[in-house]
């Protein structure tokens, strides 16, 4: 698989703020340093939207600004289509980054104006810069909007210009830092409606998406990766993390015509019974099979309804991360 | 080439849509130059001519040279920091340096508007005192004024860059830009010629560069010096040019460099 953004022991500590007292008591002492990356390793396919998760202070935010070659590492490498970032001027063309942050624009300016701004900065030729705006206003649906000042936007619509200015260059890559942090319900669904339909599926970009949003996570990702304290702790796809850390897999059994226990070597999690079908979650250890308990419940006479494999939940898996992280940090 | 200047340009317009937003004080600011000609030229009345250090030159056409000047000239003093200081407070600095503009470019191209509507305000300010209040200039040597300008403003700009750094480096403080915008107002025989200074602290005013720029720019458009006049000053601001362009592009490139090591750059 070709990759469009790799890490290897990715490194990076930034000096402690020191207060004033202990400038004035200590002045030439050494700044502490706070670790803010512990050698990532990372690789993201080309084509891939892969999920950083992690909890505040992760270093996810770090992580992409070295990618975005905002901030140099102390140690290891970070490449995007094979360059490293040290060398800016190979990988800044190959990246767009979508920022957060709704002040990256001029506020008097239309969205317009500001889309030319940002077009010469990334060196789109001048004959070509009208085109390609217009193009890309059309893309993130604001035609109608575009002679407005961007003040007059709404959260919605400044993400959305965000998305066209990464987009202004072409860039194979782009970087994602909480695309949907300040959007309500049904923005957040429409723009990730559009990562994934416009940006990945047709374009095919690939995409490094930084976020706390699991719901994001899960209807957007190909693969994950959970970064705890400054280093990447799973690497997977979305069930694969989910399954992290679970010994057990669980079961949901609909079945009547059976008031007996189940026995087997099954555990219950739960037994109700509604309108005469009783509901049952199962817990099976390891590679356990149902079939011996499904066959003997048949062969007694009792019908079946339903039996359904129960995913893991996601929230629960990062959970479980963390809580093994803390387990570590103690041990 | 063309490229750098496609962007330095797509800068101007940045600013000049953006400075034109405010209509009301685009405005204002017209009028306010009209009226600090008007205050220079009722507050010279007051003043001596035979005042010393004014070589003969009448109060009203020696101050209103002389503010002028220095206030274009001070853009290139403090108008990069003060470009990176508003776009990082802007949330904007960030923006501009993931694109493929490399960040000494962003840094002079951001100063770019600033310049021009430092130039268009000098042109106004020596407009008002032509045309309404009556005084004559005369440019004996193109050559020699240009180069002084230009010398100055490279020479400023040195400053600047460093003063930028500063910034970058620093994100408060800015002793570079404070510690010149003050001691060259009150040293650079602007507003006052250095000889009513006392006595003991003149000697200052002959090692401030602004005090050879303006002596270039008075003498040049207000006694027809012609370019032999002017080597001397001239020579001075050409070693001092010399000296800071460089020194601020290091200065520049040494602070960008220790920044983005340090994850500072675009925090304020």
């Amino acid at each position: 698989m070709d990759h469009a953004i790799e890490g290897f022991g990715i490194e990076k500590s930034f000096k402690k703020k020191r207060s004033f007292r202990d400038m004035l008591t200590r002045p030439f002492a050494a700044a502490g340093q706070v670790r803010a990356l512990g050698g990532v390793d990372l690789s993201v396919g080309t084509g891939e939207i892969f999920g950083l998760l992690g909890p505040n202070g992760a270093g996810k935010t770090t992580l992409i600004k070295i990618l975005a070659c905002l901030v140099l590492p102390d140690a290891g490498r970070a490449l995007i289509g094979g360059d490293d970032v040290r060398h800016e001027n190979r990988v800044k063309p190959k990246l767009g980054l979508v920022h957060s942050d709704e002040r990256s624009f001029y506020w008097r300016l239309s969205g317009r104006e500001n889309l030319r701004f940002f077009a010469r900065l990334y060196n789109v030729p001048g004959r070509r810069i009208e085109g390609r705006v217009d193009a890309l206003l059309e893309k993130v649906d604001l035609v109608e909007a575009a002679p407005r000042r961007f003040s007059d936007y709404s959260s919605g619509m400044k993400q959305r210009l965000a998305i066209a200015r990464a987009l202004l260059h072409d860039p194979p890559v782009l970087l994602m830092d909480e695309p949907t942090r300040s959007l309500d319900p049904a923005s957040s669904r429409s723009l990730r409606a559009f990562i994934r339909d416009e940006l990945n599926r047709r374009d095919r970009k690939t995409i490094l998406l930084a976020t706390h949003n699991l719901q994001e996570v899960e209807t957007l990702c190909d693969r994950i990766g959970i970064l705890v304290r400054g280093t990447m702790r799973q690497v997977g796809t979305v069930p694969e993390v989910r399954r992290w850390g679970v010994t057990e897999r669980l079961f949901r059994l609909e079945v009547s015509g059976w008031h007996e226990p189940l026995g087997g070597e099954v555990r219950v999690v739960s037994d109700e019974s509604v309108d005469g079908v009783r509901r049952i979650t199962l817990a099976v250890e390891g590679e356990g099979r149902l079939n011996p308990l499904l066959g003997g419940l048949i062969a007694r006479g009792a019908v079946i309804h339903a039996c359904d494999r129960l995913e893991p939940d996601l929230e629960e898996a990062f959970a479980r991360i963390l809580a093994s992280e803390e387990d570590r940090g103690r041990s | 080439m063309t490229l750098i200047l496609a962007k330095l340009w797509a800068f101007m317009v940045r600013d000049f849509l953006s400075d034109l937003s405010y209509r009301f004080a685009f405005v204002l600011q017209l009028v306010g130059m009209f009226f600090m000609v008007a205050v220079l030229y009722f507050s010279s009345r007051m003043v001596n001519p035979l005042t010393p250090g004014l070589d003969g030159v009448p109060p009203f056409p020696w101050l209103v040279v002389g503010a002028a000047f220095q206030l274009y000239f001070a853009t290139a003093l403090y108008s990069f920091s003060a470009k990176i200081r508003g776009e990082q407070v802007q949330g904007t600095l960030e923006a501009m340096l993931v694109s493929p503009t490399p960040t000494s470019v962003v840094i002079f191209s951001s100063t770019a508007w600033d310049f021009a509507w430092g130039a268009l305000r000098l042109v106004v300010y020596l407009a008002c005192a032509v045309f309404i209040f009556g005084v004559h200039l005369h440019v004996s040597s193109p050559a020699a004024l240009g180069l002084g300008i230009a010398l100055t403003l490279l020479a400023s700009a040195g400053i600047g860059m460093l003063s930028a750094s500063f910034i970058l480096y620093f994100k408060r403080g800015d002793p570079v830009n404070f510690l010149l915008t003050t001691s060259t107002t009150f040293f650079g025989n602007v507003l006052f010629p250095s000889k009513v200074l006392p006595a003991s602290v003149q000697w200052v005013s002959e090692w401030v560069p602004m005090s050879w720029s303006l002596q270039v720019v008075r003498r040049s458009l207000l006694q027809g010096a012609g370019f032999a006049e002017l080597t001397d000053p001239l020579g001075r601001l050409a070693v001092l040019t010399a000296v800071l362009v460089p020194l601020g592009l290091v200065g520049a490139r040494i602070a960008i460099r220790r920044a983005k090591r340090e994850g500072s750059l675009i925090q304020y």
